[in-house]
């Protein structure tokens, strides 16, 4: 019985060990190294009994690497992981990524991304396959484009092929509230700071807090065009905070902004916009690239993408070139987007203090960019010869054109066919700008 | 020398909010300048133009329909399948 069982084996070993030997002879006088794999080979192949084999193949998969974590084990970038990471941190990372795919498909909550973004991080916590690694699959999407700031880039340009700029132009101070809402940026920067330095929760550097903010610009691909230029060790964590809260901005702005406007300000009818010729909307991406090269040096990469998209857009001549950004440029790019950063997710960077302070501070920086956009508004109001409906402050925060809807949502509620979208465009536009500029003063100050 | 975070953070912030503000007021400034520009020395001619043949297409998509209306009722009419 036995001996019918290791038949195969000790059949399979002679003709490795003969067939080892005739390559050795045939390549005898060579400079001495076929000897070397020969006994190499030789080595591999000591007869086993099926149970030793099948418990080897055992010790290979991903059920053993599971329940018997050792120390010293390192993650595709060549670092130690703790026992916790590898065992107990992957089964929670597995739960935490159906939670993204839950969001994604149930709630639709940004699915383009939470889709890509959750797989992703499922790949990066099998173990074994170290995906993440430099030569694995996931590291390579990661280097491509990512570590490197330029899947953000493309994506702007696809954003400002698609974005039009008639609202903001024909009612031009508008774009004062999308400075407002950058508030959420700045001020949310001091909330992290106060964080770290009187709590001991959590232990942010400068430049650490600098890109956690930034996802009060409510504006994905900045908030990870510049966690990865200054911090590409809490990248997951913050594109994954910055994408959940977009999509909840239908959740987290209205309560704010019934809070700080009364139920006669909500009620307010803007005048009709006023018609844009289509050389204004030509002239105008020139005109930000220039305003940008001349003061900001630094925030052009983002927002030269971006004017390029458009200015593609408005020649009306190139509709081949802007077709492509707006469609299958961007949505290849953000396969890539979503999978790289998911690559970030792996438990032993995840799962950390750090990780819930930055969900905490970036919850208080959405809230505080809505916040700042109403005020202005309302202070505009009273100065405007025309009036201002504030709750269009609150589209100041990126998110286009989500938190316009938002804007417009809760002023049909206030007065039933009251349509504030085309008002609120003109500062949801301009908040994408102003989040390009506070990136740029960022990366200025750091580097 | 320790570092302290939060005064730090402050100026950032200082600076930050007013290079935004800047930089759009700058922008509606310049906006609203162009919009004078083009509307005072290259006026109305491009949007008329525009006009002009949005309801030029308008009338062709009009003439369209009656036309495939027509045709669809003469056929109905006399029982033929297209």
């Amino acid at each position: 019985m036995m001996y019918r069982l290791f038949l195969p084996l000790l059949l399979m070993l002679g003709t490795t060990l003969l067939w080892g030997g005739s390559n050795a002879s045939a390549e005898g006088q060579g400079p001495g190294v076929a000897p070397i794999t020969t006994e190499q080979k030789a080595e591999e192949h000591v007869p086993k009994p099926l149970t030793v084999l099948l418990k080897d193949f055992f010790r290979t998969t991903g059920i053993y690497a599971l329940i018997h974590p050792e120390e010293g084990v390192k993650n595709g970038n060549g670092e130690a992981m703790s026992r916790f990471a590898q065992s107990w941190g992957r089964v929670i990372m597995f739960i935490v990524v159906f939670i993204l795919f839950y969001l994604a498909i149930v709630k639709k909550f940004e699915p383009l991304l939470l889709l890509p973004i959750g797989f992703g991080g499922l790949l990066a916590n099998i173990p074994v396959a170290n995906m993440t690694g430099p030569e694995g699959f996931l590291g390579i999407i990661y280097n491509m484009g990512i570590a490197n700031e330029f899947f953000p880039l493309l994506i702007f340009m696809g954003v400002g092929a698609m974005t039009d700029f008639g609202p903001l132009l024909s009612n031009p101070k508008t774009a004062l509230l999308g400075a407002a809402a950058q508030f959420g940026i700045f001020g949310s920067l001091v909330g992290a700071a106060a964080l770290s330095q009187y709590t001991g929760l959590v232990d942010f550097t400068l430049r650490q807090c600098a890109s956690i903010s930034i996802i009060g610009g409510a504006d994905g691909p900045t908030s990870i065009f510049i966690a990865s230029a200054l911090s590409p060790e809490l990248l997951g964590a913050i594109a994954v905070a910055a994408y959940s809260y977009m999509a909840l901005v239908p959740v987290i702005q209205p309560p704010i902004m019934r809070a700080l406007t009364t139920e006669e300000e909500r009620r307010i009818v803007m005048p009709r916009l006023r018609k844009v010729a289509k050389r204004e909307k030509l002239i105008f991406p020139l005109l930000i690239v220039m305003l940008s090269a001349m003061l900001l040096p630094e925030s052009t990469p983002l927002i030269g993408a971006f004017a390029f998209g458009n200015f593609a857009k408005e020649s009306g001549v190139v509709d081949r070139l802007s077709h492509e950004m707006q469609n299958s440029l961007i949505n290849i790019v953000t396969i890539f987007l979503g999978l790289g950063v998911g690559s970030k997710l792996q438990a032993d960077k995840f799962l950390v203090l750090d990780t819930m302070g930055i969900l905490i501070i970036g919850l208080v920086a959405f809230a505080a960019g809505t916040a700042a956009g109403v005020l202005l508004a309302k202070l505009m109001n009273l100065f405007s010869k025309e009036p201002i409906n504030p709750l269009i402050g609150a589209a100041g925060v990126s998110a286009v054109p989500m938190a316009a809807r938002v804007a417009n949502r809760v002023g049909a509620e206030a007065r039933p066919g009251n349509v504030l979208l085309m008002h609120a465009m003109g500062p949801n536009v301009a908040g994408v700008i102003g989040s390009a500029v506070a990136a740029g003063v960022l990366l200025s100050i750091f580097n | 020398m320790e570092v302290h975070l939060v005064s730090e953070s402050i100026k950032f912030m200082i600076l930050g909010m007013g290079i935004v503000f800047i930089f759009l007021y700058i922008l509606v400034l310049l906006m609203r300048l162009q919009a004078w520009i083009i509307a005072r020395y290259f006026p109305e001619r491009f949007s008329v133009s525009g006009e002009r043949a949005a309801s030029s297409v308008e009338e062709e998509r009009a003439r369209v329909a009656a036309i495939v209306a027509a045709v669809a009722e003469y056929r109905r009419s006399h029982g033929k399948r297209g």
